[in-house]
């Protein structure tokens, strides 16, 4: 069920370096065929569009010679018959590039998630979701567009161009040349003033957040500016912010008219030598009647491409721009690098030796969070961790479950050094129960196998009832297969939810960082007879907050800036009015 | 059946009533015409001249074509034509030019005024009840409703530019030829009306793939937030596996919809082909006996190449005002009770220079007493709240609301602060009843520092003085809310940006740039929630010496132990309602709740 689907190429980085065109090979390369077909119904289409005002001037020349009627409506028939084909065309090749533009971006779009879950955590943790859905997401959206709508407007406009350009230097070389001349100019000038407008219109974009921003913001502080009397002083900053906005807002929409100016002047420019040539030609005899036809005609015609041919340059830069950026999110490699060596089943000793670690953020100097930390748990045993916020006890649990490898010292677990461990083993063994449990928004059995369809309900059920679950799961509409949301849960069914999870993997170490949030008391209740059973048996480390919990752990750590400041019996520290733990205790920092 | 009916009726009649109490559109937009008329009137001109120019390139052609044949008027010649297409192009050159310059000036104003009310009013209500929808909601009303009313100017003149174009250009076209006209137009017309209701039909494909695209989205979502987890559980082939399917759904339905999308519009694109196809089918006899004209068929040819877009233009301009009429509903939903129509007040903006400084605080009696009687707000749904609350203060005591999650500790004093309006109960102050005590109880009579401020972006003194003049207030506010610390560990100390709702600042901070905030007000009651909710025990600590040192008249909710041995009166809620009340050793004696709240250090 893994891996490649069958008959696309599953592109990878390792494969030499990442570019704009082994990206576009990768993804294209499959579907040579349908490219094949997209371009030469494109192709067609545009040479029939450049044939419709010859079977016209046809028309005329019939007219003037006096053919009969029945004559001149064939001739009507086929223009028809040409322009009902012509649209039939355009619409199959927008199929097959709709096609081939899905089928690329869609493998594309899979290629990159299961990349970005390969890099370790030090790469997510400078990255906020929100960058990664948009590059995932936004930015191949965008490559989707340029494979789609980009390719047969770009392509077809610069082919109908040409082909207007070479209709029209059949007529007469000079009226070709002219109207060459203007295309160019008039390209250019748009490019010109579009570049300048970019610009004014970032300007006003720009100006545009910065009004929005404070909009926003000012309406969500409006209790605060309520309660502060203040509400005077915050629409005088409303003033000011559409005070600075006005004049950027006109140079932009003005800048955005020179665009249309420039169009206008192209236009008129076509229509004055259309008819001026068409007049001054037919009058010295150069061209016929139709052919004043002709040139009037392909005039007109002239300046729908120049407009799209501006447009979608634009859009080309862009999803450059957006390639660009996918090549160097492939181009990211983990950190993280598999071992070999199986762990051993069952309960896990842990052992860290010395182990250092600080978090970089690309290459900006790591601050220690850890330093020197050592510390031993036997197999079976329940270690208790302690300590306020930063004191480095979520390291230990991301080293233990490897989202991170240490910068000094080694961890040990059943005596193999995680990095020498199978990534594999070592997922199934160790349990971690985070705070913030992920909820899918999908069906209770994905949530509870990560979308694995090979478990099968039994055993789901049996760990629903081990966790007390099951008279929950009466109250579901369709029993496993119920859709749950995170806001459907609330926290405590939430943690029994991670712990389901863990139980499923039947891990040798468990890590759980307790919930600092209060659970009613029912589900305290569920929570403590479930940790009972899944402590058993296991090897467990908790980050505690409450006293319930620390007096669960056989010994406790407490941590302080990355080091271990006190350990020992949860018994003999609890009882000693000097510890550490009893202070606190004391304070409050450790229960509510 | 009757109840679906029923049903339906009711909500039917209730649309009826909404339509029926908000004043026509045109009616608004005519408000907003004459913010700035002349402005107005320099666009529309401007851009009527704009749409009406493609009239011209038809009738030169013909023109041209009846200059060669011979048929044109004695005089005219090429020249002649030329010279009136360049004309007429310069003069729509400078007709762009000046109608964009009015309109962006016009419409700038027009979508700010409605701003400006629109957040009027929101300053102006209960703060919690602000917003009848999500605070999300309201601000997309403020932006993008707004921006609707706005645009609807700019349909004023268009729809008009477009009725001028269509019969103009029927016109042209019946003094040439009625027959070919009709013959032409009419099953064009159908044509295009039977494509216009496919587009308007096409919403359920567009649909499906709506939610095919929102359903990849989401996974993608889920994939990249819930990274560690897939990780940890080392099911990362199974999560791709899972977008593959999605994704698979998704190429279908997008297929579907751009191709029904592309296939509609083609019908569009071949108007003018088929339409010139038609004429040329039916015009074939009269041109052979030269009743109808090379120019004749140009000026028609011409002509139907601008009917696609036409009717897309008005297409466009219909669900315009469909769009923009839902979006004076919304905005005026924001207004909650106010007239429709004060959203399009007309009220000064400031363009062009500073806007005049807010009123200084007005000075007021000192504070003797400050009862609450039988205070009750519980929230629809939930049932949670406070119930039948009295308590008094009197100056220079300090008053601490204590108990446990969720049992009405924030509801009380938000209720106290009239930040909801009132359901029972009432507010007296020195003696005399409060009305609204949403505009009585702010400063300088009562300042209060929520559990989760909310700070502008902007500098900390800013944030701090909100507009208040500075008389050396900032120095003592800052001081009492021990930020001196802190101020002296950033860069530009009190100067410093502090990012949109504080991000540069550590949650600490933010409490006690909001804490500044409130003792710069120099009210005659201090009214707190939580401030250990972000700070350390010590900082926390200094702070309440500070405040208590100043002895001003504190309300707070707290469960610190020092602060609960200062309080001359503690109050213990619990489900909403008052259990005990007094000073704590009093309640400690007297209270089991009490005594499991409040551990004793050495528990």
């Amino acid at each position: 069920m893994s891996g490649p689907v069958p008959g696309r190429r599953s592109w990878r980085p390792g494969a030499g370096p990442v570019t704009h065109l082994s990206l576009l090979r990768a993804y294209l390369g499959p579907q040579r065929a349908s490219v094949v077909v997209m371009i030469v119904l494109l192709v067609l289409s545009i040479l029939l569009e450049i044939a419709e005002p010859r079977i016209v001037a046809h028309f005329i020349e019939s007219v003037q010679l006096g053919r009969p009627e029945s004559a001149l409506v064939a001739i009507a028939l086929l223009f028809l018959g040409v322009a009902a084909f012509r649209q039939v065309g355009r619409v199959i090749a927008a199929y097959a590039s709709e096609r081939v533009s899905w089928t690329a971006t869609n493998a594309a779009r899979e290629d990159l998630a299961a990349h970005v879950l390969d890099l370790d955590l030090s790469f997510h943790e400078s990255r906020s979701p929100g960058e990664l859905i948009e590059r995932i997401d936004g930015d191949v959206n965008q490559v989707a567009e340029f494979f789609s709508s980009l390719i047969v407007h770009l392509v077809g406009s610069v082919l109908l161009v040409i082909g207007i350009l070479t209709a029209l230097t059949f007529l007469d070389w000079r009226i070709g040349l002219t109207f060459a001349a203007v295309t160019l100019v008039g390209l250019y000038g748009l490019a010109k003033v579009a570049a300048v407008a970019t610009v004014k219109w970032e300007d006003d974009r720009e100006q545009s957040a910065r009004f929005f921003g404070y909009v926003s913001e000012s309406v969500r502080a409006t209790e605060d500016l309520r309660s502060s009397a203040a509400t005077g002083h915050a629409l005088a900053r409303f003033h000011r912010h559409l005070r600075a906005w006005l004049p950027v807002k006109v140079r932009a929409e003005g800048w955005g008219s020179a665009i249309w100016v420039v169009l206008s002047l192209v236009f008129t420019a076509c229509m004055a030598f259309a008819f001026g040539y068409g007049g001054i030609f037919y009058r010295n005899g150069t061209i016929s009647f139709s052919g004043v036809y002709l040139v009037v005609a392909y005039a007109t015609m002239l300046t729908t491409p120049i407009e799209v041919l501006r447009l979608q340059v634009q859009n080309l830069q862009q999803a450059g721009a957006a390639i660009r950026r996918i090549a160097e999110l492939f181009g990211h490699r983990s950190t993280v690098v598999d071992g070999t060596e199986p762990l051993p089943r069952g309960a896990l000793s842990v052992r860290f030796e010395h182990v250092g670690f600080g978090y970089s953020t690309d290459g900006a100097e790591r601050e220690k969070v850890v330093e020197g930390l050592s510390f031993d748990v036997a197999p079976g045993e329940t270690l208790g961790l302690v300590g306020r916020t930063g004191a480095g006890k979520s390291t230990v649990a991301h080293l233990l479950s490897r989202m991170y490898d240490p910068v000094e010292g080694r961890v040990l677990l059943g005596g193999v050094d995680v990095r020498e461990a199978t990534l594999t083993s070592l997922r199934s063994q160790v349990g971690l129960v985070t705070q913030d449990v992920q909820v899918f928004d999908a069906s209770l059995r994905d949530n509870l196998t990560f979308f694995d369809t090979t478990v099968d309900d039994d055993r789901l059920l049996a760990i629903m009832d081990e966790l007390e679950l099951r008279p929950w799961l009466a109250t579901l509409p369709d029993g496993l297969s119920s859709r749950i949301s995170p806001s459907t849960l609330s926290a405590g069914q939430a943690q029994l939810l991670a712990l389901a999870r863990v139980f499923l993997k039947d891990p040798g170490l468990i890590i759980l960082d307790e919930p600092s949030s209060k659970l009613d008391l029912v589900t305290e209740a569920m929570l403590e007879r479930a940790l009972d059973r899944m402590l058993a048996g296991r090897t467990a480390i908790v980050i505690a907050h409450r006293l319930d919990t620390i007096l669960r752990a056989d010994r406790v750590l407490v941590l302080d800036r990355g080091a271990v400041v006190e350990s020992g019996a949860t018994s003999d520290l609890l009882g000693d009015p000097g510890s550490r733990l009893a202070e606190l205790h004391r304070i409050g920092q450790v229960l509510r | 059946m009757s109840r679906t009916t029923t049903r339906a009726r009711s909500t039917k009649d209730r649309a009826a009533k909404d339509r029926a109490a908000i004043p026509p559109t045109l009616a608004f937009l005519w408000r907003l015409i004459t913010y700035s008329p002349w402005r107005y009137l320099l666009a529309a001109a401007g851009w009527v001249v704009f749409h009406l120019w493609p009239l011209l390139p038809g009738v030169l052609g013909k023109l041209l074509f009846d200059v060669l044949e011979g048929r044109a008027a004695p005089g005219t010649t090429v020249w002649t034509v030329v010279a009136i297409i360049v004309a007429g192009g310069l003069a729509r050159c400078t007709a762009i030019i000046g109608a964009t310059v009015a309109w962006a000036g016009w419409y700038l104003r027009a979508r700010g005024l409605v701003q400006r009310n629109l957040l009027d009013r929101v300053f102006k209500l209960p703060g919690a009840q602000a917003m009848p929808k999500t605070v999300g909601e309201s601000i997309s009303t403020v932006r993008d409703d707004s921006d609707a009313i706005a645009l609807m100017g700019g349909w004023g003149f268009d729809m008009l530019a477009g009725i001028i174009f269509a019969v103009g250009g029927l016109a042209i076209l019946l003094t040439v030829d009625v027959t070919i006209t009709v013959i032409v137009m009419v099953p064009l017309a159908v044509v295009l009306a039977l494509a216009q209701f496919a587009r308007a039909r096409a919403y359920r494909v567009r649909e499906q793939s709506r939610e095919a695209t929102a359903r990849v989205t989401g996974t993608i979502g889920e994939i990249v937030v819930a990274v560690r987890a897939i990780k940890a559980a080392d099911k990362k082939d199974e999560v791709v596996e899972r977008l593959r399917g999605d994704n698979r759904v998704r190429k279908t339905a997008m297929i579907r919809d751009k191709v029904q999308s592309l296939a509609i519009d083609s019908v569009f694109n071949s108007t003018a082909s088929l339409g010139a196809g038609l004429v040329l089918l039916v015009a074939a006899g009269q041109m052979r006996s030269g009743d109808f004209t090379t120019g004749d068929f140009v000026l028609f040819a011409t002509y139907l190449m601008q009917v696609a877009e036409y009717t897309y233009f008005m297409g466009y301009l219909v669900r315009t005002y469909q769009q923009s009429g839902v979006s004076f509903v919304r905005a005026a939903d924001l207004l909650q009770g106010a007239p429709p129509m004060t959203l399009v007040d007309h009220h000064p903006l400031h363009l062009k220079a500073e806007p005049p400084p807010a009123d200084p605080l007005p000075v007021v009696e000192p504070l003797r007493e400050l009862e609450v009687r039988s205070l009750t707000h519980v929230f629809p749904g939930s049932g949670r709240g406070v119930r039948d609350v009295s308590l008094t203060i009197r100056p220079g005591t300090v008053t601490v609301v204590t108990g446990e999650v969720g049992s009405g500790k924030t509801t009380l004093l938000r209720g106290v602060l009239g930040l909801y309006s009132v359901q029972d109960g009432e507010i007296r102050w020195n003696g005399e009843r409060v009305d609204d005590p949403g505009d009585f109880m702010v400063p300088p009579r009562v300042a209060y520092t929520p559990q989760n401020p909310t700070l502008l972006s902007g500098t900390i003194r800013e944030n701090v003085l909100l507009g208040l003049p500075d008389d050396g207030r900032v120095d003592r506010a800052v001081h009492t809310a021990v930020l001196g610390p802190d101020l002296e560990r950033l860069d530009d100390g009190l100067e410093t940006e502090i990012g949109v709702r504080g991000v540069r600042l550590s949650g600490g901070q933010v409490q006690r740039t909001a804490a500044a905030r409130m003792f710069a007000r120099e009210p005659s009651l201090l009214v707190m929630d939580d401030l250990s909710s972000a700070l350390d025990v010590e900082t926390e600590q200094e702070l309440w010496r500070r405040i208590f040192a100043t002895s001003t008249t504190c309300l707070a909710v707290s469960h610190r132990p020092a602060v609960l041995e200062r309080a001359d009166q503690v109050l213990l809620l619990k489900d909403g309602r008052v259990i005990a009340a007094g000073p704590l050793a009093d309640l400690l004696e007297s209270s089991a709740d009490m005594r499991m709240h409040y551990r004793t250090p050495t528990a």
